[in-house]
């Protein structure tokens, strides 16, 4: 007997009326790189709603200072799209860093924020972007800012029956650097041990105007570290500026986390990481990532 | 359920359960035997297939995603006589195959590639290829096999 049956959308419309079909518990199929599995190991629905297929779903929009993802975007489709390049490009790093080419052709950002993996590698980006995630139920849209959808390790706040549709972030201002950090056991098909998004932009007099700094794999939420990107703002940015809110971001973590058996490695990486993507930031090193030389605005 | 689509160029059409993978559709329904099986989680490539142009896990692709779509699996690349293509020769040539088991994803691997970025540098096949496992060779002569192919298509490109 089948573990759950198949059935393809074709239109928003549709894959809301047939999540919200009564009787049958249905999960939306996005890139399928964890449900596909999942749907293997147990029973996890009656029928899967494959939503791959739906063009809008696809579609990534610029309008004025607003930038729209489709869920169903695929990490290749983020990477190659020009919008995304010159408006995002800590997006664009760390789809680059996500899996394998297989992967980023077939997992999707919507795919990515809705499974809420603590590792997942877009989710520090958007909240670095301030993204903003848009979900359609059959009673109407709702909005959550990306870092509040999502509310403890693979749970968010999606209702059930609502489906993901859009990412949608403001372009940051002109003169903002933006990077992503990761760190696995090896380039390629890597489970994040930790990652790290900032960004940053300098006055007309050098000083620190706007920054944002959000870890990723080191806490339950994944949350902009507001308290010391507040002690930036206002500074001369410096080598030792940048260790001294490298350490105090590693206090933070350990704060909200404790101090756990991967604390002792977590601690110094996270530490040098952040050091490294704030000197990028600031202007105050040439080692951009390699995959995205030159993208930085 | 039935499902209909294009394979390696010829119109298929089959009766298959909604919740198998592509990799069992193609390997136990249609025996193409071609496509392995290697991890069967999506991290090592060994059942890489291109749908729509773009290189894919099968493993982790459900059957019925291949309906109305186009699927390129190792047995559809081929030369014009039926056997290798230059890709494949050049596999050969350079010592990339040793157990073999790796080769029909990294075939497609270097051919997905291809297709987008005529021109790639070793970078570039680094990373094309990264999604694929080889436990052999250590990739240099894979590499070298792709890298040689670019460099002979572009010159049959220009005397063409």
């Amino acid at each position: 007997m089948e573990k759950f049956h198949y059935i393809r959308a074709t239109s928003v419309t549709e894959a809301i009326e047939l999540l919200n079909e009564p009787g049958i518990v249905s999960r939306p199929l996005a890139g399928g790189t964890d449900l596909v599995l999942l749907a293997r190991l147990d029973k996890i629905c009656d029928r899967v709603v494959d939503i791959t297929q739906i063009p809008e779903l696809h579609q990534i929009m610029r309008n004025n200072d607003q930038i729209v993802i489709g869920a169903g975007a695929t990490f290749s489709e983020i990477i190659e799209s020009g919008i995304v390049q010159e408006t995002a490009p800590v997006l664009v790093q760390a789809c680059c860093q996500i899996g394998a080419p297989q992967i980023r052709n077939m997992g999707t950002i919507g795919g990515n924020v809705a499974n809420a993996a603590a590792c997942a590698d877009s989710i520090p980006a958007l909240v670095c972007l301030d993204a903003v995630a848009t979900v359609l139920t059959k009673n109407g849209e709702h909005r959550w800012p990306v870092a509040e959808l999502i509310v403890r390790p693979n749970r968010t706040q999606i209702p059930k029956g609502g489906l993901l549709v859009s990412l949608s972030y403001i372009a940051p201002q002109p003169g903002s650097r933006s990077t992503f950090l990761k760190l696995g056991r090896r380039n390629a098909l890597a489970i994040s041990r930790l990652t790290i998004a900032a960004l940053g932009r300098l006055d007309s007099a050098g000083m620190i105007a706007e920054t944002r700094i959000v870890p990723g794999s080191a806490t339950p939420q994944i949350v902009r570290f507001t308290r010391v990107e507040a002690g930036l703002v206002g500074q001369l940015p410096t080598e030792s500026l940048c260790r001294e809110a490298s350490l105090q971001t590693v206090a933070e973590m350990t704060g909200i986390t404790g101090r756990r058996w991967s604390s002792e490695f977590k601690e110094p990486a996270l530490q040098a990481m952040v050091n490294r993507a704030l000197l990028q930031v600031f202007g105050l090193s040439q080692r951009l990532s390699q995959n995205t030389e030159g993208l930085a605005i | 359920m039935k499902l209909e689509f294009q394979l390696d160029g010829s119109n298929v059409s089959i009766d298959a359960p909604a919740d198998i993978t592509l990799l069992k559709l193609l390997r136990d329904y249609l025996g193409m035997t071609g496509t392995k099986e290697g991890c069967g989680i999506g991290e090592c490539g060994a059942c890489s297939v291109i749908i729509d142009g773009r290189l894919i896990n099968s493993c982790l692709t459900l059957a019925a995603q291949a309906a109305g779509r186009k699927v390129i699996t190792i047995e559809g690349i081929r030369g014009p006589d039926g056997g290798p293509n230059d890709l494949q020769k050049n596999f050969i040539e350079y010592g990339a195959v040793q157990c073999g088991y790796c080769i029909p994803g990294m075939v497609l691997a270097g051919e997905a590639l291809l297709t987008r970025n005529p021109n790639p540098s070793r970078m570039e096949i680094r990373e094309a290829i990264s999604g694929n496992l080889c436990r052999c060779t250590g990739y240099q002569q894979i590499i070298d096999a792709i890298y040689a192919t670019a460099a002979s298509r572009k010159e049959l490109k220009i005397h063409a």
